[in-house]
């Protein structure tokens, strides 16, 4: 069921009421509440909220966080999300501060969190373009490359130290090969999907042949891109999005983050559209004492558009079945020959030949 | 046979207007909708001025490839019957010797990308690869 927060007066009463009991105030009002444009899988919410009573009286600035009517296979429910914001703020990475989570669907009609808004800039495109904003350029791409170090010394071994109050069975496992996981695993969203798409196995059959195992196991975001962490005048003021978590091969994310599907037409900026990948690699190498092999990014830069693709025909299905018509779902299974061509074209550069 | 302006042009017009008369009213919330609706007219014109000649095109590439499979009147379904065979060939390691056969399906697959990229957003095909 979706709930128009915005218009639903019930809802927003019950919204407080969990807020005054969560927070332990004797009341919660609502000062403002505004949709914000978010990702394709979720709603957000900018909800301003005056508290009475208690440790929080005072006004609040918020983002309430609740599943979109239909989801990706690979994300998330909002309580997981939750749990991951909460270990990541433990691992010391720049997140809003998670405060409620509501597992009750009887409050907005489905589970929610409510978080700390932070200040800042997530459109990548504005980020790509607007270089007042973050701070010099260089500097940022070296800080996320050390946010994402931190992120990557989350590992199997130290998740019960970091969040001991917290179950983390939820997040897939990897195997020593994760490269051969997740050709199986989107092989097999493929499948799903129904029609064939020789380019992508093109790229499948590649990364299944150049599998190598992973020098480690540890968190990875599965989607620390440009779009995805907030920027103000001065620098960097949260990473966003953690419902894609599992655990897997550093590298993985790295590629990701610097795949030309995610630097929003400014291509010659390798790092997320912002910077050259060498400030980037040094905040990253510096902060997590590994070295990062650009053969090994090279490969995942590779299964980054492939991923890409795969996730953009998933989309494109939810509009398509009916179960979220959206234009900007419809949009996205357009994307697919760019991601095609720049698979053949990494391919092809790993075998010698010009793309 | 239609009356003119035929589909294409048509839409061609209706986003000249909506991004000339109408994006102008939208509230800056809305734009990124106007924005979205003019890409999507965009992409439906080029494609109503290609008629069949992508699948027509595709499928004689993908033909050559498989000689044995049987023509069929209606080009889509046989475009993706035969790109059906050649997912299932790469998936299996049928093609990965080299020779003519590997270099006739990079071909093609590249070939298909860019064609359905002039249509879905030829911008992209104007810019440098890396």
């Amino acid at each position: 069921m979706t709930i128009d927060l915005a218009a639903d007066g019930a809802a927003q009463e019950r919204l407080c009421r969990f807020v005054a009991a969560a927070a332990g105030a004797t009341r919660a009002t609502i000062v403002s509440i505004a949709p914000l444009r978010g990702g394709a899988i979720q709603e957000n919410w900018a909800v301003d909220i005056e508290m009475e009573g208690g440790a929080g009286a005072g006004r609040h600035a918020l983002v309430l966080r609740t599943d979109a009517p239909s989801r990706v296979a690979a994300s998330h429910g909002r309580a997981q999300e939750y749990a991951l914001l909460k270990l990541a703020r433990a691992a010391g990475v720049a997140v809003p501060e998670p405060l409620w989570l509501c597992s009750d669907p009887a409050v907005v009609g489905r589970a929610f969190y409510l978080m700390r808004r932070m200040p800042g800039v997530a459109a990548g495109h504005r980020i790509v373009k607007d270089i007042s904003l973050g701070g010099p350029r260089d500097a940022l791409a070296e800080r996320l490359g050390q946010e994402l170090a931190r992120i990557h010394a989350v590992t199997p071994q130290t998740v019960t130290r970091l969040a001991p109050d917290q179950s983390f069975e939820f997040l897939t496992p990897a195997s020593a090969i994760p490269g051969l996981d997740r050709v199986k695993l989107y092989r097999r969203y493929l499948d799903d999907l129904g029609d064939p798409h020789p380019a992508l196995e093109w790229g499948l059959h590649w990364l299944e042949l150049n599998s190598r195992p992973a020098g480690e196991i540890t968190l990875v975001h599965q989607d620390f891109r440009t779009g995805n962490y907030l920027i103000d005048e001065r620098g960097l003021t949260a990473i966003l999005d953690w419902e894609f978590c599992a655990w897997g091969d550093p590298m993985s994310d790295i590629g990701w983050f610097c795949a030309k599907c995610w630097r929003f037409g400014a291509t010659e900026r390798e790092a997320g559209g912002i910077a050259a990948r060498a400030p980037f690699y040094r905040g990253y190498e510096a902060a997590s004492g590994r070295r990062i092999d650009p053969a090994a990014v090279h490969y995942w830069e590779v299964a980054a558009h492939v991923r890409w693709a795969v996730i953009a025909l998933q989309q494109a299905a939810r509009h398509l079945s009916g179960a979220q018509r959206s234009l900007e779902l419809a949009l996205t299974g357009r994307i697919l020959p760019e991601l095609e061509l720049e698979v053949l074209n990494l391919v092809d550069a790993a075998e010698g030949r010009a793309a | 046979m239609t009356d003119n302006p035929d589909g294409a042009a048509l839409l061609e017009e209706a986003r000249r207007t909506l991004l000339e008369t109408l994006l102008p009213l939208l509230p800056p919330e809305r734009r990124y909708d106007g924005l979205m609706v003019a890409n999507a007219m965009a992409i439906a014109a080029r494609e109503a001025g290609q008629g069949d000649a992508l699948f027509r095109e595709s499928v004689n590439l993908l033909a050559a490839l498989f000689p044995a499979a049987a023509p069929s009147e209606n080009l889509r379904a046989q475009l993706l019957d035969l790109e059906a065979r050649l997912a299932r060939e790469i998936r299996a390691g049928l093609c990965n010797a080299p020779g003519p056969r590997r270099d006739a399906i990079r071909d093609y697959l590249r070939r298909s990308a860019t064609t359905r990229l002039r249509l879905s957003n030829p911008k992209a095909l104007s810019k440098p690869s890396r």
